[in-house]
């Protein structure tokens, strides 16, 4: 009857993803009337697909393709997709081939999203029943986290906006989830392939170096180590009285494992870091050679994001800050920004490092919300992530509020940006407002959510606590 | 124990990210104030012993746990601080320095309004030889423009039909939407004289906009061009013009608004036709501007092309028609654009002030005339100022109060102002220039005596012309754009306003109970979920905890998805008309049947797809309690829903407002109320089925129609003729009622008959 159940589940769950792939066609497919590829909370300076097109066409004008502060990608990025922006097929819409490359993208993402969610539920199932929890892993099965999240990253409206709208987000978003399943999978060379695509790209995502070294070292998300090693001492004090099975034993073995860091696949990890970077450096190398070589790439994109030059309006903070501060206190502040992101590195690390995928989701939660330039394609990759912990985090507070100021917040920010662009009678403030807001939004995801996981650890130690003292009585 | 180090690891944490202090101690107080909300009562207790909420966290529990008292305060204070905005309206004031409206002496002549006269007289003349000779008028007005020395042009367009943009206010000005060429048969030829200003350097504008119809030339359109022309005529003798004056007559023949807003079109954002030369040889009336060339003054200034002057800084649409009966000539005014918008208060000032002033006129704006006579507004009104006089008696200093019948007067030209912006729909040819961020009113001029009566007209165009002058010198004077005053407000009177600041409290007081009530009812349902699970856990009961514990905090998911349901069905409702609107030959009425009776199947299949979907995971839910749970899903969503529209247009979200909340709030299932058998209870229900009744928004037009109007002439066929115009109009109301007002209002009748 449970597998029938799961055929069943099974079946819906690509029904919904072939769905999902429908409504992205049928999106593509209608005429430009949202005009979603110009917003600004799709495409940012980075991410958008005409800024792409135009460092294109300078290229082909044998220009810099970073001539005249167009384009801040990647050079590979203009290498793939590049040729796709300036083919037109008649009767289709604009840009149908990089459309489709983006539709991909997302199911890729999705597939991945799914692999390593079951993953990741496997390997918890197993270090709860090794702790003796049964009881909790049954519940844990229940709720097929994998594929919930894959779901929530394909119906995502800031997904599907994101994807509509063509933004190189997609991609990015990709190549995040390939290093995270690469590590889940403990596939070293993929997931050294994507972190150093995800950093090439984007810079932020090079703070997941820490999560994805913890997954590759200690193995998937689990509770607490000290609860392992409770239980060892307890078991190592009761195991000469009960009889020992095969299913103890490779409990015990489960234990054994879970507390040793194992140092192979790291080093894989970083001799893979260090082929594909230079891979990667060698062929931008190439390719803007005659344009002021690495140096000027380096100046026109990781320099692009981190002194913030754009100060077009976008949906996080920093435009509106850094318009408004004086020129001398400029770099001071871009220091304390930058330097925000990478104070809470260490001591999340230290307070999560038993969960390093959640790590992940934190630290991407965290750059999203300070990163220079935030697009809705960053919300789209840690909602979706964030489905992953679906059962370690049914008890979240202010879940129907975030909801609630998600949905609120998507809707008035672009009412307010018509208001001051279009019609003139708000000012910037209005839309700041909304960008204030959502950054709230962020914030309280980020501490609710944390504060979720660390409960569930607290009841898993209880319960485990529990299991001791009855054995031991 | 366990608490204490939860209670630490709060702040810790927060400190950790690095937020701001004080967000931070706010959530961290909140987290901790939920935690004991949803915790067992005795962990509760021994939380609270440790930690005290902060004020704010207290005050926040205090309202969300007295949600109905709160709720009645503030539905009451709401519906009275509307009430009290007559009273509360502010006289209007120049607010920016440089208009300096009225200081210079008019310099309109006698020379220019016979001139003028001799304009008009030419038209009425042309009018009586050629019947219907349409061509022949432009060429006259064209002949006496470029006689002024200003340079000439024609617009030829074609009239829109008109289609269907709902999400202006979602993404901006469409710019790239290629406007299909209909048939050459409906051809409309705007003509535009432009004088360039001696001291201006040619990157600003204003417009003067007169209206007409070619074919059929009115005394009234006759002396509105005389009006314009006798200005027109003046302007380009001056030296002290800095902008450019722009006189557009635009051909009306297929409706005022559409000519205005294809000219603002073309000359904001040309459109690159792709001209087939086949086709337009076809056209008879392709020739036209060909034809016009030809004649033997257009060596004068007549030029091909489209020609442009700067940003436009204002726009007057003047237009004369006949009254019936008042005492001295009147003006009235027309300000309200697309969506609510309105022009800058400044406009509206310098018009009010150099008519009443300089002029004499009397100003009107619109009112409803229905509610001079009610008797309930004027025993309000009595009270207001009987207030008043208590307070001024105590005080002299307290300026409250105004007379009854000017509190009359107030609200029934601000119900009228709300209706008009409330319904989204331009008042007049000045909405097209709203879209492009340009102020612009319509003057509407009438004179005490019929128009085919009267015997000179030479006063009353120097009247009309002198107004006109004063207006366009005050805004030559301008620096800036219009920026200084107000935007956002209310007319009670064309002297008194009520900004958004005044105006914006009465909403926030009606809609403040929403997220209180939601608030406590998802508390509610919770805790009653968690003392559940908490008994089952306890029990030790394995097989039903399963569920329970599966969606945890989570279980309001159920009913955001029929939320969502009802809010995607809304969407497919307010998609219908537009195939409904493509069969031919269709009565008002039979559309209207028919669009209820698809409205109805498509519920029926959007329940059968989605509503099935998920129904193995929703058994689990206790159903008593799921109905709050799917209130306050209905509650949320109508806030986020009211919310937004106030910001789109705050009128139409204010009559929402009041139509909408208090069923969302009452709503409640009629069982339990009948179950109970006390009277309180049978009045909750039969307070529910009228609010349900009422709610639903044909029969709230069709009674708001009968209110105004009397019942006696209503049909079916009034609403669907309504939404189509909304419909039409690109009114932002029009998704209001479809994506908000209709969603909540079938979510309540749900919450109604739920079977709990």
């Amino acid at each position: 009857m449970m597998k029938s159940l799961g055929k069943t589940k099974l079946r819906w769950f690509w029904i919904w993803v072939i769905a999902s792939l429908v409504f992205r066609l049928v999106l593509i497919y209608l005429p430009e009337n949202l005009n979603l590829s110009s917003r600004p909370e799709v495409s940012t300076p980075l991410t958008s697909i005409r800024r792409l097109a135009e460092g294109y066409w300078l290229k082909q004008l044998s220009v810099s393709p970073y001539a005249g502060s167009m384009y801040h990608g990647s050079p590979l990025l203009l290498t793939l997709l590049g040729p796709l922006t300036v083919i037109r097929l008649e009767g289709q819409p604009d840009h149908l081939l990089c459309s489709l490359v983006f539709v991909i993208a997302d199911m890729i993402s999705a597939i991945l999203i799914r692999a390593a969610g079951q993953r990741l539920q496997m390997a918890y199932c197993l270090s709860l029943k090794s702790l003796g929890l049964h009881q909790v892993s049954q519940n844990s099965e229940v709720l097929p986290s994998g594929d919930v999240s894959a779901l929530v990253y394909l119906w995502n409206p800031f997904t599907i906006v994101a994807c509509v709208g063509l933004s190189t987000s997609a991609i990015e978003n990709l190549m995040v989830i390939l290093s995270l399943y690469g590590a889940c999978a403990r596939l070293a060379p993929l997931a050294a392939f994507g972190w150093v695509m995800a950093t090439h790209m984007s810079l932020y995502p090079a703070i997941l170096i820490i999560p994805v070294v913890l997954l590759l070292g200690y193995g998937a998300d689990a509770p607490p180590r000290k609860l392992f090693l409770q239980r060892k001492y307890g078991q190592v004090g009761t195991s000469s009285s009960s009889d020992t099975s095969c299913p103890e034993e490779e409990a015990k073995n489960q234990l054994r494992v879970q507390n040793v860091f194992s140092w192979s696949p790291v080093l894989l990890f970083w001799f893979w870091i260090l082929l594909w970077s230079s891979y990667v450096l060698v062929l931008s190398g190439i390719y803007v050679r005659q344009y002021g070589g690495l140096q000027e790439l380096f100046k026109r994109t990781y320099g692009f994001i981190l002194t913030v030059q754009d100060l077009s309006p976008n949906i996080g903070v920093l435009w509106y800050f850094f318009a408004e501060v004086f020129d001398f206190f400029r770099s001071f502040f871009l220091i304390v920004f930058h330097g925000n992101i990478l104070m809470m590195i260490v001591p999340l690390a230290l307070r999560l490092n038993h969960r390093p995928c959640f790590l992940a989701f934190v630290y991407i939660v965290i750059a999203s919300m300070m990163k220079s330039y935030p697009s809705v394609g960053d919300s789209a990759l840690y909602l979706g992530l964030l489905g992953l912990f679906a059962y370690e985090i049914t008890d979240m507070h202010f879940s129907f509020f975030l909801f609630c100021g998600y949905v609120g917040v998507s809707l008035l920010s672009p009412v307010m940006h018509n208001l001051w662009i279009w019609r003139g009678t708000g000012n910037a403030n209005f839309y700041f407002a909304t960008a204030i807001a959502y950054a709230c939004l962020q914030i309280v995801l980020v501490i609710e959510s944390v504060s979720a996981m660390l409960n569930h650890d607290r009841m898993l130690a209880k319960e485990s606590s529990a299991k001791l003292q009855d054995v031991k009585s | 124990m366990l608490n204490r180090v939860r209670g630490k690891f709060d702040y810790s944490n927060c400190n950790r990210l690095g937020i701001s202090c004080d967000f931070e101690a706010k959530i961290c107080a909140e987290l901790g104030e939920a935690r004991r909300l949803s915790d067992s009562p005795a962990m509760a207790q021994s939380d609270g012993n440790k930690l005290k909420p902060r004020p704010v966290v207290r005050l926040g529990i205090l309202l969300i746990s007295q949600s109905f008292f709160v709720s009645v305060i503030c539905l009451t204070a709401g519906v009275l601080a509307l009430l009290l905005l007559p009273v509360l309206a502010k006289n209007t004031y120049i607010s920016e320095n440089a208009l300096m409206p009225g200081s210079a002496n008019n310099m309109l002549s006698g020379q220019d309004v016979s001139e003028a006269n001799k304009l008009v007289k030419d038209l009425t003349s042309l009018e009586l030889r050629l019947m219907g000779l349409g061509m022949e008028s432009q060429r006259l007005i064209s002949q006496y423009m470029s006689d002024l020395g200003a340079e000439v042009s024609y617009h030829k367009f074609y009239p829109q039909l008109h289609q269907f943009h709902p999400l202006q206010f979602f993404s901006g000005p469409d710019s790239g939407i290629i406007w299909k060429n209909n048939s050459c048969s409906s051809i409309g030829v705007n003509t535009v004289g432009i004088i360039r200003a001696p001291r201006g350097d040619g990157k600003e504008a204003i417009v003067l906009v007169t209206p007409y119809n070619p074919n059929k030339i009115g005394m009234g359109e006759a002396l509105s061009l005389g009006i314009a022309y006798s200005v027109f005529s003046l302007l380009s003798r001056v030296t002290w013009l800095a902008k450019d004056i722009i006189w557009l007559v635009a051909d009306s023949q297929y409706g005022e608004y559409s000519a205005v807003a294809d000219w603002l079109r073309e000359y904001h954002v040309p459109v690159f036709r792709k001209v087939n030369t086949g086709d337009t040889e076809t056209c008879i009336e392709s020739n036209i501007l060909y034809e016009l060339g030809q004649k033997p003054y257009a060596d004068r200034k007549l030029y091909e092309g489209f020609k442009r002057a700067g940003t436009m800084a204002a726009a007057l649409v003047i237009k004369v028609t006949d009254q019936n009966d008042y005492f001295e000539d009147s003006l009235n005014i027309y300000a309200e654009a697309s969506n609510g918008q309105m022009p800058n208060l400044d406009l509206i000032n310098i018009v009010n002030y150099l008519a009443v002033h300089k002029q004499g006129l009397r100003i009107r704006v619109k009112k409803m005339l229905s509610l001079l006579n009610s008797s309930w507004l004027n025993t309000l009104g009595l009270l207001f100022e009987s207030l008043g006089q208590i307070a001024r008696s105590l005080n002299p200093q307290w300026k409250f109060g105004i007379p009854a019948t000017e509190y009359v007067e107030g609200a029934a030209t601000l119900a009228s102002s709300l209706y008009y912006q409330g319904l989204g729909v331009p008042t007049g040819p000045h909405g097209a220039f709203r879209d492009y961020q340009i102020d612009a009113i319509t003057l509407e001029i009438s004179p005490k005596v019929s128009l085919t009566k009267m015997a000179r007209h030479n006063e009353f165009l120097l009247r009309g012309g002198r107004l006109i002058e004063g207006v366009i010198r005050s805004v030559n004077n301008l620096l800036e754009k219009f920026h200084q005053s107000f935007f956002l407000y209310l007319l009670t009177s064309p002297s008194k306003f009520v900004s958004v600041g005044v105006y914006m409290i009465s909403f926030a007081l009606l809609v403040a109970p929403l997220p209180i009530v939601a608030a406590s009812l998802h508390a509610d349902a919770n805790n009653f979920d968690c003392n559940i699970v908490k008994e089952k856990s306890s029990s030790r009961a394995t097989s039903g905890s399963k569920d329970d514990v599966k969606h945890g905090s989570w279980n309001w998911l159920n009913s955001a998805k029929k939320v969502f349901v009802f809010h995607l069905w809304g969407a497919v409702v307010s998609l219908l008309p537009y195939f409904i609107c493509q069969m031919p030959n269709i009565t008002p009425k039979t559309s209207f049947l028919l669009w209820a009776l698809l409205s109805g199947f498509s519920l029926l299949i959007l329940h059968l797809i989605l509503g099935s979907q998920f129904s193995e995971t929703a058994v689990f839910q206790p159903q008593d309690r799921e109905w709050a749970n799917l209130k306050s899903a209905t509650i949320s969503a109508s806030f986020i829903g009211l919310c937004l529209m106030s910001v789109i247009n705050f009128a139409a979200a204010e009559i929402g407002a009041l139509l909408i909340i208090p069923m969302c709030l009452m709503a409640r299932p009629l069982k339990l109320d009948i179950g109970a058998k006390s009277l309180r209870n049978f009045a909750k229900a039969a307070c529910n089925l009228l609010f349900g009744f009422v709610g639903f928004p044909p029969v709230t037009y069709v009674l708001l129609k009968g209110v105004f109007e009397g019942f006696y002439e209503i049909n079916v066929g009034d609403f669907w003729n309504w939404v189509e115009s909304l419909w039409a109009w690109n009114s932002a109301t029009y998704l209001f009622v479809g994506m908000v007002l209709l969603p909540c209002w079938a979510l309540c009748i749900y919450i109604l008959f739920h079977p709990c």
